[in-house]
């Protein structure tokens, strides 16, 4: 009997894990899309393919899984994608200039991490609200960049280790050093958030930081290393994208903020803060990134393409919601 | 139906614009003596101290103000803008004229049209002399605004802009100056794609943002193109948006689906290099005078040059943006300072370069983009 | 109460910093930028500014409520869209009105239902029907070539003249002023206010607060929906991409004119001003022939102190007004940790 029961129990902690698991909804529908994918399209589970799609999803994985520490704490960072063309200006144009490469990134890690402090002030500090604050300097970093270049890309930067850092060359087989970065970070940012005091401060901070202030949480100091984290991987994914572009446009970074959110919530985090994951922010940038390789390979009409992504994100988050109900009703029926 | 009444009035525009660039006349004016002719006045150039003389007298010193605004600040639009510069630092010398430049780029995309709008109708609220607007606003969104700016007395061209588009008899403009979008930039791309590959291959096609008059009128001409050419097949096509990541990670997909294409059809250069890119990540071959895939953008910017030395973009259509930004100013001189009357659409040569002929492109638009920065703040 | 010094009551009427801030301003352009006080020039860009008003106020509503509604920019633009279509069709103009109005109406319904009924996070809905309605517009514009209607009484929807002034400034002004009261006056306004102060609290008292959000949502998409057949009327051309951002400068004006985004706090007048601020500042700059690049980062540092000094002065205001009520006047000296409701 006892034996038995173990036995029913471990099968349905087994189930509930996965049922319940916060991204359930979203991953079976990815589930879905890619079988179907599989079947229809004979190109698309291709190693070519998902080398591709793996290589296109880099940039938004670094942006979210910045944005999805910055949600956990309880804030929002619109200024990702000007903090990612900053970046890349500078390592670009320092490179240009005969600077060492190993400076310029240095430089160019120190300016994303230095405009996500100055946001964290802001936020913290000045008590402006995020939203704004942070679109203040999505602004402010566009101006800055469009002036800087004249709107003239930046060339002439490219060199044998540039190819190797925007994943065009790749070490072993497929694997190039963008996607060994994208694993320490998302290895070492799941450290921080499982087993770190600063990590369980952050979703403290996200879920109710009066609570956190009064159990002697320096909340301004979380909210603020938030933040920084989120400029530096910005950072990361500036320096990144210079190399795969082999150029860099002044407005490189367009449009980057709203994936970058929208992997993030897709993945799981949540706007009103103290949620999110770091496997969440992959999955999201995976989403993001196979919608765009789906709508190419089957070759939807470009016009349609803005529908289709919006239909997406409503769909995805409809269906996290949705296999959130159902996973507490699972619950409700497995202890009664 | 419309298409067809379109493509008639095609050949009839095309016609016209034969004869002009045939005759190599500058601005369409009727002056090329006084204003050599571009480029061939870049190369050498005549000038004519009397004839300077007596323009100078009528000119007497006299100051123009110009309000350029470009849809986004890009290569192109520098290029362009440095050439006028070029042309004004020279009638300035010669004539005796003076200039205030503004620039002001709306910020955002080629969408941006409202920005657009209100940068122009502040210029007419400040009584600018000339303003030249390129805009990705449709026809029928800034026809009221130069309607207005016509009133105050001020001078409206656009340059750049597929103006064959457009009903001519509808035009508030002084003049258009640009290209012909259909024949000169998607046709050519279309005939060197077929002539390339011998009248048969597979392509694929990057555009710009759906809904735009640029790609509009190049999707035109390259099917005209290809019409021509039934043994030409396009496979796939997707929006690279007109920049190069995505216009990268566009042909890299497609590139999957469809590894043994010949060529590449980018509808601007930074989404035609963006495909090179994709081709060199996919491990294929660039084209090599006899295997390999073709690439072929159009603008004719000093990175695509470069990439064509390189090997890594085998042509583009150079759509003149020099020769436009010089003419511009030919126009505004002649119509402002000399009162002349102006040809409404003022088309520049364009052509396919390729490795045969890169070096002088270069060189012209090199040497206009290395203008002192007198007129630029 | 009591020992309030004259300055304090001045400076705790609310708004009354933006004003005094958008007053100066029109003092340094009057002086610093030629032709900024020409009668054509202000009738343009007030002309040019309409639509953001009228969906600047339904956006009041939605962040009051607690809620925020980035859908509304792209919305007007589609509605812009849809009614200049059935325009060109030959329907006449009231059937272009209604067919605008129900655009909206049907993306603000559509918000309304997942955020309310289905309970998810508005930002991200909004953001998926931004898309969406923003993607609608290019397939209709790829398919139809929306370059003017024949009808002379569509293009008077905006255009009529009455004292000099347009009856898209006329129209924007009676929406203000009309939701202005229902936003203070009535008990569909009170609820918005009770909504976003705390749901809680809220749904203790007896109010429905997801109904109160679903009509805020509704009213939102309608005024969009409006505001593009308006647009629609002026310009008498759409395309692909019209009024994108507009959102976003929606959102920026209300929250400068000191509507905040935790809820439960601010008007329709002061998010008007709000949006005057932003557009005079724009039009400022552009007379004063500043290049747009430095004009965009001008723009975001005076949001930030916008924010700020409105903040400080209504901490300021409150902590000397209810100087009795201890308990409140350590929660407002505390610092607020999350700004983002």
């Amino acid at each position: 009997m006892a034996l038995n029961y173990t036995k029913i129990s471990k099968n349905t902690s087994l189930q509930n894990r996965i049922v319940q698991d916060p991204s359930f909804g979203i991953i079976a529908l990815l589930l879905f899309a890619i079988i179907l994918m599989t079947i229809l399209e004979p190109s698309f589970a291709t190693s070519g393919n998902v080398t591709n799609i793996v290589n296109a999803m880099m940039t938004v994985s670094f942006l979210a899984l910045g944005m999805t520490i910055v949600l956990i704490a309880g804030g929002l960072d619109l200024s990702v994608g000007s903090t990612m063309a900053v970046t890349a200006g500078v390592a670009g144009k320092f490179i240009s200039y005969g600077i060492d490469m190993k400076v310029a990134f240095i430089c160019a890690l120190a300016i994303g991490t230095g405009i996500g402090v100055i946001n964290g002030l802001l936020v913290t500090k000045l008590g402006i609200p995020d939203f704004i604050a942070t679109l203040a300097m999505l602004g402010i970093g566009q101006g800055v960049i469009l002036l800087w270049t004249q709107g003239v890309p930046i060339l002439d930067y490219m060199n044998e280790t540039y190819y190797y850092i925007g994943g065009l060359k790749k070490i072993v087989g497929p694997i190039s050093i963008p996607m060994i970065v994208v694993v320490v970070v998302s290895i070492a940012l799941a450290i921080i958030l499982k087993r770190t005091k600063f990590g369980l401060n952050l979703y403290a901070v996200g879920s109710s930081p009066f609570s956190a202030r009064n159990s002697g949480v320096n909340v301004d100091l979380i909210k603020i290393s938030a933040y920084a984290i989120s400029g530096f991987l910005a950072a990361i994914a500036g320096i990144h994208i210079a190399g795969r572009t082999t150029t860099i446009p002044p407005l490189i970074g367009k449009g980057y903020e709203i994936s970058a959110i929208a992997a993030a919530v897709i993945g799981g985090a949540s706007l009103l803060g103290g949620k999110g994951r770091v496997i969440g922010a992959l999955i999201g940038a995976l989403t993001l990134t196979l919608t765009r390789n789906i709508i190419n390979l089957v070759g939807i009409e470009s016009s349609w393409q803005a529908i289709v992504t919006g239909s997406v994100l409503v769909g995805a988050v409809l269906a996290n919601r949705a296999s959130g109900e159902f996973g507490k009703k699972l619950n409700r029926r497995i202890r009664t | 139906m419309e298409d067809k009444v379109r493509i008639e009035k095609d050949v009839e525009v095309s016609r016209r614009s034969i004869l002009r660039t045939s005759a190599l006349v500058g601005a369409g004016i009727g002056a090329a003596q006084i204003f050599g002719t571009t480029p061939v006045a870049a190369l050498g150039g005549t000038t004519n101290a009397t004839l300077d003389k007596a323009i100078k007298e009528i000119v007497k010193g006299k100051t123009i103000k110009v309000g350029f605004t470009p849809p986004v600040l890009s290569e192109n639009f520098t290029q362009i803008e440095s050439a006028a510069w070029r042309k004004m630092a020279e009638f300035e010398k010669r004539f005796g004229v003076k200039w205030v430049w503004e620039r002001q780029a709306p910020v955002g995309d080629f969408n941006a049209v409202q920005g657009t709008l209100g940068i122009v109708q502040s210029w007419i609220s400040r009584k600018f002399d000339a303003i030249a607007v390129c805009t990705g606003a449709n026809f029928a969104t800034v026809q009221d605004l130069y309607k207005t700016a016509n009133s105050k007395g001020l001078k409206v061209f656009q340059f750049n802009q597929p103006a064959e588009l457009y009903p001519e008899d509808q035009l508030q403009t002084v003049a258009n100056i640009g290209y012909d979008n259909r024949w000169q930039s998607g046709y050519l791309a279309g005939k060197y794609v077929a002539k390339t590959l011998g009248g048969k291959g597979n392509i694929l096609q990057i555009w710009g943002p759906s809904g735009s008059d640029w790609t509009r009128g190049r999707r035109i001409g390259f099917d005209k193109a290809l019409k021509e050419h039934p043994g030409i097949k396009v496979l796939g096509e997707a929006d690279g948006g007109y920049v190069r990541d995505k216009g990268f990670t566009a042909a890299q997909d497609l590139l999957t689906k469809y590894p043994n294409v010949n060529a590449i059809y980018g509808e601007n250069e930074e989404m035609a290099l963006g495909a090179s890119q994709a081709i060199d990540a996919a491990g294929l071959k660039h084209w090599n005078g006899k295997t390999g895939i073709v690439t072929i953008g159009a603008d004719g910017l000093v990175s695509g040059f470069k990439a064509i030395a390189a090997g890594k973009l085998t042509a583009t259509v150079d759509i003149g943006g020099i020769d436009q930004g010089q003419n511009l100013i030919e126009a505004i001189f002649a119509d402002v300072a000399l009162g002349q009357t102006l040809t409404q659409i003022i088309n520049n040569p364009t052509q396919v370069v390729d490795k045969t002929n890169y070096k002088w492109h270069q060189a012209y638009a090199e040497w206009a983009l290395a203008t002192p920065r007198k007129y630029g703040k | 109460m009591r020992n309030q010094s004259k300055f304090s009551k001045f400076i705790a009427i609310e708004g009354i910093v933006i004003l005094i801030a958008f007053v100066l301003m029109l003092i340094f352009f009057s002086i610093q930028a030629e032709s900024f006080l020409d009668q054509d020039s202000i009738r343009y860009y007030i002309n040019e500014a309409v639509p953001i008003f009228v969906i600047t106020v339904g956006l009041t509503f939605v962040i009051i409520a607690g809620g925020i509604d980035l859908s509304i920019g792209s919305v007007l633009g589609l509605s812009a869209g849809t009614s200049l279509m059935v325009s060109m069709w030959g329907w006449p103009v009231w059937m272009a009105i209604i067919v605008g109005l129900l655009t909206g109406l049907s993306f603000g319904l559509l918000n309304a239902v997942i955020i309310t009924v289905f309970k998810v996070n508005d930002f991200i809905v909004t953001l998926g029907t931004l898309y969406i309605a923003s993607g609608a517009l290019t397939v209709l514009t790829d398919n139809i070539q929306l370059v003017g209607t024949q009808d002379e009484n569509f293009l008077k929807i905006s255009d009529i003249e009455f004292l000099g002034i347009t009856s898209a400034i006329w129209m924007a002004l009676i929406i203000a002023i009309v939701l202005e009261l229902v936003l203070v006056k009535t008990s569909f306004g009170r609820r918005i206010f009770a909504t976003g102060i705390g749901e809680t609290p809220a749904l203790i008292a007896g109010i429905s607060t997801q109904k109160t959000k679903f009509g805020a949502y509704l009213m939102s998409g309608g005024l969009a929906g409006f505001g593009g057949v308006i647009l629609a009327s002026h310009l008498n051309s759409v395309q692909s991409g019209l009024a994108g951002g507009y959102e976003l400068t929606a959102i920026a004006s209300a929250v400068l004119g000191g509507v905040s985004l935790a809820g439960g706090r601010g008007s329709v007048w002061r998010a008007i001003l709000g949006v005057l601020f932003l557009t005079t500042l724009n039009q400022g700059l552009l007379l004063m022939g500043i290049d747009p690049l430095i004009f965009q980062i001008v723009t975001g540092l005076c949001i930030l102190v916008g924010v700020v000094v409105d903040r400080g002065v209504y901490k300021f205001a409150l902590t000397r007004s209810i100087e009795t009520s201890p308990t409140v006047s350590v929660f407002l000296g505390g610092k607020k940790v999350k700004s983002w409701r």
